[in-house]
């Protein structure tokens, strides 16, 4: 119950359906189309008030903050971008109406305790390939501005630099580097995604690299920048 | 009729036994013997054929056919022996004569025998599966004779010393060899093969291995093939008057191997007098030469292509980076001109037309003229020489000769379309200076190149043309309407240039003096009048002007400059000093252009209108600027400015090049979006593959810039990376 956020009820099913084994417990609940525990709209709405903009009907910076605090989280942390994600978000420090109701329904909260419980459930979902892959990717439309295609460079080292704290990348700290020094530009949303399967595929010491490999150029001279300054060596 | 008894005939066999003479067969082999023997010794006049074709008729009939055959066997043989000895016993040169003679003498004695055995040979010969007569005695000399342990050994060596001394210079008698040879091939071929042709063809190799060490040791290339032809041809020539033509192919095949197969390389490779020194020394003999000797061994034109090859390359590269050539851009291109014609004869006058020593001509020619980027610049230029005065006086079948050879060059280049943005910089500045030498010359060319690289290629050229011709019907057009008053202001002459047409220029226009502005307003209103909806920009920057000018003593010139220019000179009709501030302040002309304006009035020998303090070459910005009194010239019209073509300096190169790369980009960008969308689904190499081929004819992209605009189109939602892998890309509809 403590890992999945679920109910009594649901955790007994589980494990019943998997003759008392927690691995098998976790395989059968996970697979099970989420059961939605019912949620209160009239205390949703009561929650929703509480953390909107007096101006605008929106949750704004201060709501965002004071939620992070009713749920004893730093704002920079990570869970953060996980409860945006489940609310698909469309911009970061900000929550419409629409998306935090929505967003906590599919959750299966409605009150701020039951919400702080769900949060370790939510951290959790970060290990998951799966899951982390699409809230990565998630992480690129979320962290740009509206109006821009691409995502402005300090914003993209920033994500990176959380997102690779939980998915440990070694590469991390020199791509940041490489380009702070080499490109100076926005990231592109293809670079973006290509770069997580690069993390994913390619070893560190580059043995597997494929110069044929269709990567985005920006890797590929990533890839050089590593060569040249042996970092990694040649010929691997 | 009576009744007559009817007798029935009957046949029947003799009731008795016919007997035969038991002593009847001995008696008539003994007929046949003598008869045989008298043949041999040549005393057959005397005997009569009929009489002894009855003979042996009667014993084969009478079933001694065995006999007949078997006592024929043995005489044959006596005799044969007995010629043996006879030839064995000839004493040194006899020795081929007299066998030859006896030869004919029992071919002679065979006929006749086989003759008078005829009817043995047709019927108990067959049926018994005996050897027919006639090549029962060719058997029997092979064997007696030929094969006889005195005679087989020494006829060989005989042989073989003949043609050897033959081959040393002595003259044979070869009606001798060519008979000797030919009773070889009647025993059979493989007697003619085991016992001459097989030994003959050793002992060939072996003296001619031993001849061509000899002759490479001490003679040159083209000597060395000389002697190597003549050879072969007398070998040829000995296979058809003493030898079986069949041994022809074989013997010139060793010839072949043992001396030039075997030297091949040595013979390419000699110095001073190899391939490489009959190449530059347009040695024609020599090369047909080689090329036809070569070409009977295997691997002959490869090392002769390759060597080429590699010499066209090196010769090309050292041309193409010396940076002394590089100085004169015409000159570049009449050398890359004149190789390639030094080049073409010799594969016409030696090699035969041989197309793969022309497409080896060719690839080399691509590859070391590509080496240089800026051939397509310089390959322009040349042409823009070509058509402003190298064509002068030149008839019109030579003028078509040099453009075509022009475009053989253009087709080796790999960026086409750098060689486009200049020919058309070149072509704008020959057609508004109206230095062109001939209008037909020029269209020709522009016909070669829209043949060879298509429509799209020439279509904006041949839209300058036109801009040419248009403007002249549209300044016809001004002076005989009313907007052309203007009693004696100055003459105007105005070219209209459709932007898209003409390279683009940034031109920051200039202060015209009031007289060239009036009558240009003027001009503008007509135009706008007759053509609305456009809009006129004067270049200022490529104009040119006539102005009259009278000096010190009174000299009139006639001085040709270019509209800046013009527009400092007017400023010198109000003062006779000005400082480079003012004439900046008035003109308006940007700072890199004002100096080099100035430098080409005030510091160029024979051209110094003005008069600048201090004399120094450069232009300073405090230096002062005088109307030059004291000029003097011979002619009474002066050039000072003229827009004429020339070789890039380093930043312009700079500038024209990234121009390219950016025009590379949407024709990638197009390329990759014609190919997605048939294809629909690809992946990166064979898409990078594709557009490399459909652009070759222009140019050769870049697969990093391909990859970029991939991603680009990627960006504009064009593309995606396929869900499953990711080294696809799927298009967007």
């Amino acid at each position: 119950m403590a890992i999945t956020g679920t109910s009594e009820k649901v955790a007994l099913q589980a494990l019943k359906a998997s003759d008392w084994h927690l691995e098998g417990a976790f395989d059968f609940f996970y697979s099970q189309p989420q059961i939605r525990a019912v949620t209160d709209s009239r205390h949703l709405e009561e929650l929703y008030n509480r953390y909107k903009d007096p101006y605008v009907d929106m949750i704004m910076v201060d709501g965002v903050s004071l939620l992070c605090n009713d749920l004893q989280v730093e704002p920079q942390d990570i869970v953060m971008l996980v409860v945006s994600w489940h609310m698909k978000a469309a911009t970061m420090c900000e929550f419409s109406r629409q998306e935090f109701i929505s967003g906590l329904q599919s959750l299966g909260v409605d009150s701020i305790e039951k919400f702080r419980e769900k949060i370790p459930s939510l951290r959790a979902e970060l290990k998951d390939e799966n899951k982390f892959r699409e809230i990565y990717n998630f992480a690129f439309g979320w962290a740009k501005d509206q109006g821009q295609k691409s995502l402005a460079l300090d914003t993209a080292i920033g994500m990176w630099q959380l997102l690779f704290a939980e998915k440990h990348w070694p590469l991390v700290d020199y791509w940041c580097q490489f380009l702070q020094v080499r490109h100076n530009k926005a990231i592109s949303r293809d670079t973006w995604s290509q770069l997580l399967e690069f993390a994913k595929t390619i070893d560190p010491q580059l043995s597997n690299y494929d110069a044929e490999g269709a990567w985005p150029y920006l890797i590929d001279e990533f890839v050089e920048y590593l060569f040249e300054n042996g970092i990694v060596q040649r010929g691997n | 009729m009576s009744a007559q008894k009817k007798r029935n005939f009957k046949i029947e066999a003799f009731k008795h036994r016919v007997e035969v003479d038991p002593k009847y067969a001995e008696k008539t082999w003994k007929i046949l013997e003598h008869a045989i023997h008298e043949i041999y010794n040549h005393n057959a006049s005397g005997l009569s054929f009929e009489e002894l074709y009855r003979n042996a008729y009667n014993m084969v009939l009478h079933k001694y056919g065995e006999k007949l055959y078997s006592g024929l066997v043995t005489t044959m043989t006596w005799h044969l022996k007995e010629i043996a000895k006879s030839i064995e016993a000839a004493q040194g040169g006899l020795f081929l004569e007299e066998l030859n003679r006896k030869w004919g003498d029992h071919n002679k004695a065979l006929q006749m025998i086989r003759d008078i055995l005829m009817y043995m040979d047709r019927t108990f010969v067959p049926s018994n599966h005996k050897t027919p007569v006639h090549e029962l005695g060719l058997n029997l000399w092979r064997d007696n004779i030929i094969h006889s342990h005195k005679i087989q050994t020494r006829l060989l060596d005989t042989l073989l010393d003949l043609i050897h001394r033959e081959r040393k210079g002595e003259v044979i008698n070869r009606g001798l060899m060519r008979n000797i040879t030919k009773m070889l091939m009647d025993l059979g071929s493989s007697v003619y093969q085991e016992d001459f042709e097989r030994p003959f063809l050793e002992v060939s190799a072996s003296f001619y291995s031993g001849e061509s060490q000899q002759f490479i040791e001490c003679c040159d290339c083209g000597d060395y093939l000389k002697k190597a032809e003549r050879r072969l041809n007398e070998e040829m020539e000995r296979v058809s008057h003493y030898l079986d033509a069949k041994s022809e192919a074989k013997i010139t095949s060793v010839v072949e191997k043992e001396m030039i197969a075997n030297h091949m390389q040595r013979l390419v490779h000699m110095e001073n007098s190899g391939l490489v020194n009959m190449l530059v020394d347009d040695k024609y003999e020599d090369l047909s030469r080689m090329y036809n000797l070569f070409r009977r061994v295997p691997e002959g034109f490869s090392t002769i292509r390759d060597v080429m090859t590699s010499h066209l390359r090196e010769t090309g590269k050292q041309l193409v980076i010396d940076p002394d050539r590089l100085r004169d851009p015409v000159d570049f291109v009449q050398r890359l001109l004149d190789m390639k014609d030094k080049h073409d004869k010799i594969i016409n006058v030696a090699f035969n037309n041989d197309k793969t020593f022309q497409n080896a001509l060719n690839s080399s020619f691509e590859y070391f003229i590509n080496l240089n980027n800026r051939s397509p610049e310089f390959i322009s230029l040349y042409v823009d020489d070509k058509l402003r005065k190298g064509l002068k006086g030149v008839t019109e079948e030579d003028v078509e000769v040099v453009l075509d050879k022009v475009m053989m060059l253009f087709r080796y280049l790999q960026e086409k379309d750098v060689f486009e943005k200049y020919y058309k910089q070149h072509l704008a500045k020959r057609l508004l200076s109206g230095k062109t030498v001939s209008d037909d010359a020029e269209r020709s060319m522009i016909v070669k190149l829209k043949t060879e690289c298509g429509y799209q290629f020439t279509s904006k050229l041949e839209g300058m043309f036109t801009d040419m011709r248009t403007s002249q019907d549209t300044m016809q057009g001004f002076y005989a309407s009313q907007y052309s008053e203007m009693g004696d202001g100055p003459t105007l002459a105005v070219q209209v240039l459709t932007t898209g047409s003409w390279p683009t220029q940034p031109s920051a226009p200039c202060n015209l003096p009031a007289e060239i502005l009036s009558v240009c307003e003027k001009f503008r209103a007509y135009y706008l009048g007759t053509h609305t909806g456009r809009r006129l920009t004067w270049q200022t920057n490529m104009g040119t002007a006539d102005i009259k000018a009278t000096f010190g003593k009174g000299q009139k010139h006639e001085l040709n400059v270019s509209t800046y220019q013009m527009c400092v000179l007017m400023l010198f009709n109000s003062a006779d000093c000005s400082s480079y501030k003012e004439i900046e302040q008035a003109t308006e002309i940007p700072a890199s252009d004002l100096k080099r304006c100035l430098q080409s009035l005030a510091c160029v020998k024979g051209k110094n209108v003005l008069r600048k303090e201090p004399m120094s070459k450069d232009i300073a910005e405090d230096d002062a600027f005088y109307f030059n009194d004291k000029f003097t010239s011979k002619f009474i019209k002066v050039k000072i400015g003229t827009v004429v073509a020339q070789k890039e300096s380093e930043p312009e190169k700079h500038e024209t090049r990234q121009r390219v790369e950016e025009d590379r980009k949407p024709q990638i960008e197009a390329a990759i979006v014609r190919i997605m969308k048939s294809r629909r689904v690809l992946d990166h190499n064979s898409i990078v593959t594709e557009v490399t081929t459909q652009l070759q004819s222009r140019f050769l992209p870049n697969p990093v810039v391909i990859k970029k605009r991939i991603e680009s189109l990627i960006e504009r939602e064009f593309l995606e990376r396929d869900k499953a892998d990711r080294k696809l890309y799927r298009y967007l509809a």
